[in-house]
């Protein structure tokens, strides 16, 4: 009887000694999500408020790691280190581009570099910056190396010009910075060495507060340079502008604002916001408060010429003086403008692969319908044929891929063939497609902002 | 005060809107040197609208009509006060005594207009608002010039700030009222023969002038559409006074003129240089000033000596270019440019001037192919034919002669490449064999060879 009653019950296992767990269950991470999305409580402002690390949770074992490479020594870690170790894997810290792996070889790096040369008690552990905020350093340090000997190589590349003239696209201030030495906003801000100054939110500009904008400005000069935080630069810089306006600021420091933020415009093609910038310039520029009128006056005489626009163009020539017409930013936008005036399309290329400062981002804008004006040219004249690599060298293309490239665009397919070894281009076989290209091409000019 | 209501009278009588217009000029007639200045003496501010009531009452006129003439000459009044009071203005203090004599006249254009909405002024009478709105202009164009600080300087700093606006304050706003005069003649509705739509196209011009000076020329468009939308309802340009139709064929063809439509501004520009009085020497030197450029482009003409002669300014101007032009002197059609840039700029013909150059080159390639001489005649029955087959070389060395300076292959490639697209040269270019064929019916189409 005791046992038809017993065998339903059977007795359950002592706790721990078999696979089914007790009581309750501990969660499995590989394999059961997480019934909610964990969401991280800010705490700080160094991360844009909108971008939360990814959605997997961390397990707390940071710590336990760390004490695995302590264990190797048989060290007993001082509390500052636990506490940085701990700082640098809190969920608000984290930064999403830099993955764990690469944090956890950085953090053990840093630590054992400190041992060896026996500082690890005497290193200011709560000043020193997160690994995951040196790691973001070194890269921007390398993304600047990678950049310039990527530059030199493709002016290296370039066959028919010579070879120290690329097409630098730089303004002179920006070079002047030295890319090595200390970042501008770690000399002033005491707090976090490397707190990235341009994500600040907009309040803290103030009037003033001058010289924190210009460290922001600073710190917007040298992000100018790298192509992923341009957006945030230009956000900054633009706030900056906005807030100078509202202040009806005018001094050097403003000429200097609205210089940068019309660069960062151009570079991202952004012609309402460098419109809104030439405008303000000019109306600064008259009052005598430094700067660098030149410059920006040769690309007032670019834009005229992307936008057709002949009264102004006629209006600008009235205003130059003769000293100023011997300045070389402005004497190469007059000598684009008479080239093409007289459709030189010879000198026009030439001159676009010697455009000073930022002016080819102008120059970018129509030199692919004055390439078509010079493809219709040369196909009407040049009969039976010419060689792809003379279309290359006359219409300023980078290699003969590029300029097949460009007649691909435009379906000349057909016209291109190869005799004895070497691309030839049929200019005789043309016809109208580059006519009827360049016609539409030269029709439709964007006006929107017009000065 | 007499003598102005003598005039006032006369024109009611016969309905002679120029003789009116007269008495509301701050300039006296010459008969009368001291009209204006006596006029100012013969009351004051106190006394001055009884004066004038006294004066104007007795026309008999409609009772608003009399009010509104009576309102006008007090604003004339005061605003003469102001003139003489600015022409003895000193050095230093002119911009703000002419700045109160642009206001003061503002009043009397306030007082005219007034007179045509609310007071039923007639037709015939709008003579006096060519009169005022000239005077707007020539006053506020001296206020802006005047020496010394204006009263309220522009110191804001918007969004859309403009350093001109400071400089033509005034002339700005006087383009302002002037529209202000447009729309009460555009939009009279009365019948034809009573409509003040007669008086548009001097208004038009005053406008156009104005734009032309506040270099907004683009403003003109506006008009034109305004005045293309009405069109129905209004007489053709040929009915209007032959004055005003001259010099809106002038705007009209130097508005083309700028936008690169070098045919309509030929057309309107003829139609004006034939319609023009044949003593108005200054008309029509401005009006060859962009005919001569529209027909060098267009057909690639050059002014005679005898079409200058009258014209010492337009010689000064144009003829150096043509000299180089017409033989083909590449160098010296550079530095007469570069000479006369900054004439030809101001006057907004460097642009096209500078177009020249294809006809110059196109004279000098000419040169080379005619000096190439003719081809060997394989018998002697044959006219002889030229050489048509011509090295690029030979072309490059022409080009080069005059500057100096050798020009790279493709460059002079180039050069003559532009000539065929522009069908200044007929031919095409075989580049592997280094020369140019030209075709041997015509190789310079329209010149002979």
């Amino acid at each position: 009887m005791f046992t038809t009653m017993n065998t339903p019950w059977a007795v359950p296992p002592p706790p721990g000694t078999q696979g089914q767990p007790y009581g309750y269950q501990i969660p499995d991470m590989a394999t059961d999500p997480p019934a909610y999305h964990p969401v991280q409580v800010r705490q700080s402002f160094s991360q844009p408020a909108l971008h939360y690390p990814p959605m997997v949770q961390q397990p707390p074992q940071p710590t336990d790691q760390a004490a695995e490479a302590g264990e190797k020594k048989k060290i007993d870690w001082p509390v500052p280190v636990r506490n940085y170790v701990q700082r640098s894997f809190e969920p608000g810290r984290m930064d999403p581009d830099v993955p764990r792996a690469e944090m956890e070889a950085k953090l053990k790096e840093t630590i054992s570099t400190a041992t060896e040369k026996n500082v690890l008690y005497t290193l200011d552990w709560d000043k020193l910056p997160l690994p995951q905020e040196m790691i973001r350093h070194d890269r921007r340090k390398a993304a600047g190396v990678a950049q310039e000997a990527w530059r030199q190589q493709s002016a290296a590349g370039k066959s028919f010009v010579d070879t120290s003239t690329s097409k630098k696209r730089k303004s002179q201030e920006l070079v002047g910075d030295n890319e090595d030495s200390l970042p501008p906003w770690r000399a002033t801000n005491p707090r976090n060495g490397f707190e990235d100054r341009v994500t600040y939110p907009a309040e803290r500009f103030d009037k003033r507060q001058q010289p924190i904008q210009d460290d922001n400005l600073k710190g917007t000069k040298k992000s100018g340079r790298r192509k992923a935080t341009t957006l945030t630069s230009a956000i900054s810089s633009n706030l900056c502008a906005k807030t100078l306006q509202s202040n009806a600021s005018k001094n050097a420091f403003t000429v200097t604002v609205y210089e940068i933020h019309a660069r960062i415009a151009l570079e991202k093609g952004d012609l309402g916001e460098y419109n809104q910038c030439q405008t303000q310039l000019r109306a600064l520029y008259t009052q005598n408060l430094g700067g660098n009128p030149v410059e920006f006056k040769a690309y007032r005489i670019l834009y005229f010429i992307h936008t057709s626009n002949r009264t102004a163009l006629n209006d600008v020539l009235a205003d130059l003086t003769t000293a100023e017409k011997q300045e070389k930013a402005i004497k190469h936008a007059l000598d684009v403008r008479s080239a093409l005036a007289l459709g030189n399309y010879h000198r026009f290329f030439r001159l676009y692969l010697e455009t000073p400062n930022m002016g080819a981002y102008l120059m970018d804008m129509f030199v692919v319908r004055e390439r078509l004006a010079a493809m219709s040219n040369i196909c009407r004249a040049f009969k039976p044929d010419v060689p792809l690599r003379f279309v290359t060298e006359e219409l300023g293309f980078e290699s003969d891929s590029d300029a097949a490239q460009f007649i691909y665009d435009y379906n000349g397919q057909a016209l291109l063939e190869e005799k004895e070894g070497n691309m030839r281009f049929l200019s005789g076989k043309a016809g109208q497609i580059f006519e009827v290209a360049k016609s539409e091409a030269f029709r439709k000019v964007d006006i929107k902002g017009q000065i | 005060m007499n003598p102005i209501f003598d005039d006032f009278r006369e024109a009611y009588e016969n309905g002679n809107g120029y003789l009116l217009s007269q008495t509301l000029s701050p300039i006296p007639p010459s008969s009368q040197p001291q009209r204006v200045y006596n006029f100012f003496r013969s009351t004051n501010f106190a006394a001055a609208q009884k004066d004038l009531k006294q004066k104007i009452l007795p026309f008999k006129l409609d009772p608003d009509e009399s009010k509104g003439w009576v309102d006008i000459y007090q604003a004339y009044w005061k605003a003469v006060g102001e003139v003489l009071n600015a022409e003895n203005a000193q050095k230093g203090h002119t911009k703000a005594a002419w700045s109160k004599v642009y206001d003061a006249w503002k009043e009397v254009l306030n007082a005219l207009i007034r007179g045509y909405t609310n007071c039923g002024f007639e037709a015939w009478t709008v003579p006096c608002l060519y009169v005022v709105g000239k005077y707007l202009r020539i006053f506020a164009i001296k206020a802006d010039e005047g020496s010394g600080n204006s009263i309220g300087a522009v110191t804001s700093f918007q969004d859309d700030f403009n350093p001109e606006a400071e400089k033509n304050e005034k002339l700005e706003d006087a383009a302002r009222q002037l529209n202000r005069i447009f729309q009460i003649c555009l939009a009279d509705r009365a019948e034809i023969g009573e409509s003040r739509k007669w008086g548009i196209y001097n208004i038009i011009n005053l406008l156009f002038k104005t734009y032309f000076k506040l270099n907004s020329i683009s403003l003109s468009k506006n008009i034109l559409k305004a005045i293309q939308a009405y069109r129905g309802d209004m007489p053709t340009l040929d009915k209007f006074p032959v004055g005003h139709q001259v010099t809106f064929k002038y705007y009209i063809g130097v508005i083309y003129f700028l936008d690169e439509n070098y045919a309509e501004s030929e057309k309107n520009l003829t139609e004006a240089w034939q319609l023009c009085h044949k003593d108005a020497v200054r008309n029509k030197e401005l009006i060859l000033t962009y005919l001569i450029p529209c027909h060098l482009l267009t057909t690639h003409t050059l002014p005679t000596l005898t079409l200058l002669s009258p014209y010492p300014r337009l010689q000064k101007l144009f003829l150096p270019l043509s000299r180089c032009i017409k033989k083909g002197d590449l160098a010296g059609f550079d530095a007469a440019l570069v000479a006369g840039e900054d004439e030809f700029v101001k006057r907004r013909i460097y642009l096209t001037l500078e177009r020249g150059r294809d006809i110059a080159l196109r004279n000098l390639l000419r040169k080379v192919f005619i000096a190439g001489g003719f081809e060997e005649a394989k018998d002697a029955a044959t006219p002889p034919v030229r050489r048509t087959r011509i090295p690029v070389a030979e072309f490059g060395a022409a080009i080069s002669i005059g500057s100096k300076e050798t020009m790279d292959n493709d460059e002079v490639e180039c050069l003559l490449a532009n000539m065929i697209y522009k069908n200044l040269m007929k031919g095409y270019i075989a580049r592997e064999r280094g020369i140019v064929v030209l075709s041997k019916g015509g190789a310079f189409p329209g010149t002979g060879v």
